[in-house]
């Protein structure tokens, strides 16, 4: 009976603490900071232009096969009067979303520090109607960083 | 007693008693959509969540569009069901506990029609509701709902019994102008202008508040309804509007009976202000008793789990039944002999005391467990 008695008072001292629901398309959780969401591609501001070369280290590594490359000459290279030191840079870059398993071995075996999962909420609210649009393209993959949109941890490398 | 509607005399009886009970239908369908709303939400507090948040502004337009899905959601009736029995049992159900409503006191002089045996019609009409889930667990031709009615009928009549005699213990130490005892429920309030008769009769109350809650079928007594066991008891081939029609006889059975302890032992509209603070007062009074007790159901909900269907029926047999034959029997007593009423309260004291200690023993007592029978494996 005073087990009763004290579960009652368990449940009071619930109902007058304040509730833990966050409504959440009006309010967001913070993500932790090494928050895994889907792999971007990050810009280099110093040189305006993206980090990636277009090396298809990714491409191999990726278990699902999610990611497609094309690699060209840089035209900002030094040799042809740039300022870059990049000789190979990015020409088309996709990733199917929709494939992505979220495994961050692109991110680890990125011999540039190129590609980076997205730790901001934007990288989790994806969802679209057409299964086509989850198939980003190399705009829409850098968009994020450029803007400088990311959180810490991803931005400082 | 009975005065005119609004003021007006002279109304035609049948034009009368149209609106009356019009004003009740309309005051209840409110009320049992706030109540729903009302338990999601404190329910969601207790578990510390925010309830329904989505609909309107905090949510309060949730039971709005619920009763809405509902109206819009295909009648269905079984193939094997008995259509007439199938389709009448919802009335049954919902009927009584309107009809329950004439008879309570709101304030003072302010009821729909004021009957001098007005606690004896409230529980006699309440307790028809059984008929209508045995009826609607036996037309459903389903085994859940079957089983659901009978548990529904065992509960109702074992609770049905301390229900009323606990109110009858109240109400045979009510003093009117002549001499002890009181059936009218607007003089049992009236009565408790100063000392609200759950000081006098706390014994009474317990009983009355434990039978309450298994006459309502709620947490820890849900045991006709247990999703878990019997998926929903007699309602399980119900749906749209007649289901929502038992869901309404659910939460009017709630109100009614929080209406009716609120008179009976709390004072209704009584105390603490008296006859003459006016109808405003009185009616929110009436109301905040009573939700104190929704409330407290509602709390009791949220922390009890289900009990066992034995443990039910013997709390009901061996424990609050002879409590409240012992507790008529020495109210008789000292009304006999016109004991003061202090002795009232010592004896609904020692009464109370003696019901905590009985549950007590019945939780905290160690269980003997059977011997193995001979030959049965041994597994460790």
């Amino acid at each position: 009976m005073k087990g009763v008695l004290k579960s009652l008072g368990a449940t009071a001292n619930a109902f007058v603490r304040r509730p833990v629901t966050r409504q959440y398309p009006e309010m967001h959780r913070d993500l932790p900071e090494r928050d895994r969401a889907f792999p971007i591609l990050l810009w280099d501001d110093d040189i305006d232009e993206p980090y990636c070369t277009g090396c298809h280290a990714c491409e191999r590594a990726c278990p699902v096969e999610c990611m497609t490359v094309l690699m060209k000459d840089n035209p900002n290279h030094e040799s042809v009067g740039g300022d870059s030191r990049r000789r190979k840079i990015i020409d088309k870059f996709w990733i199917d979303y929709a494939r992505c398993m979220r495994c961050n071995i692109c991110v680890e075996v990125c011999n540039f520090e190129a590609i980076a999962m997205n730790n901001t909420w934007t990288g989790h609210e994806v969802s679209v109607y057409d299964r086509a649009d989850l198939v980003m393209d190399l705009p829409q993959l850098l968009a994020q960083h450029r803007a400088g949109e990311l959180d810490e941890w991803v931005a400082d490398i | 007693m009975n005065v005119g509607l609004f003021g007006i005399e002279n109304v035609n009886i049948w034009v009368d008693a149209v609106i009356r009970l019009q004003l009740i239908v309309i005051l209840m369908t409110v009320v049992v959509m706030g109540l729903i709303y009302g338990e999601r939400k404190i329910i969601g507090r207790f578990q510390r969540r925010l309830g329904p948040m989505r609909t309107g502004p905090f949510g309060i337009l949730q039971s709005l569009a619920d009763a809405l899905k509902l109206v819009g959601k295909e009648d269905l009736r079984p193939r094997g069901a008995d259509p007439w029995v199938f389709e009448l049992a919802v009335y049954f159900v919902f009927v009584p506990v309107f009809m329950a409503f004439v008879a309570v006191p709101f304030a003072f002089d302010w009821n729909v029609r004021v009957l001098e045996l007005g606690l004896f019609y409230v529980v006699a009409i309440s307790s028809i509701n059984i008929v209508g889930w045995v009826m609607a667990g036996w037309a459903s031709d389903n085994r859940y709902a079957m089983l659901g009615a009978l548990r529904a009928a065992a509960q109702g009549i074992s609770y049905e019994l301390p229900l009323i005699l606990s109110l009858i213990a109240v109400s045979m130490v009510v003093s009117t102008d002549a001499g002890r005892g009181s059936l009218d429920l607007g003089v049992i309030v009236a009565e408790q202008g100063h000392i609200p008769y759950i000081v006098w009769q706390p014994l009474a109350f317990a009983i009355f508040y434990v039978a309450m809650l298994a006459e309502l079928n709620r947490t820890p007594f849900d045991i006709p309804v247990g999703e878990s066991e019997v998926v929903g008891g007699p309602f399980v081939e119900y749906s749209g509007i007649r289901w929502s029609m038992f869901f309404l006889a659910e939460y009017a059975g709630l109100f009614i009976l929080s209406l009716v302890g609120a008179a009976v032992f709390l004072g209704g509209w009584a105390w603490p202000l008296g006859e003459e603070v006016g109808p405003v007062w009185q009616l929110l009074l009436t109301a905040g008793k009573a939700l104190l007790l929704i409330f407290s159901v509602f709390w009791v909900r949220v922390t009890m789990p289900r009990m066992r269907i034995d443990q039910l029926m013997g709390f009901s047999w061996k424990v609050l039944l002879p409590m409240s034959f012992a507790l008529i029997l020495v109210n008789g007593l000292i009304l006999v002999y016109d004991w003061p009423d202090v002795v009232l309260l010592a004896s609904n004291v020692v009464g109370l005391i003696a019901l905590y200690l009985i549950i007590d023993r019945g939780i905290t007592r160690r269980r003997v467990r059977p011997p193995a029978r001979a030959g049965a494996a041994t597994t460790a």
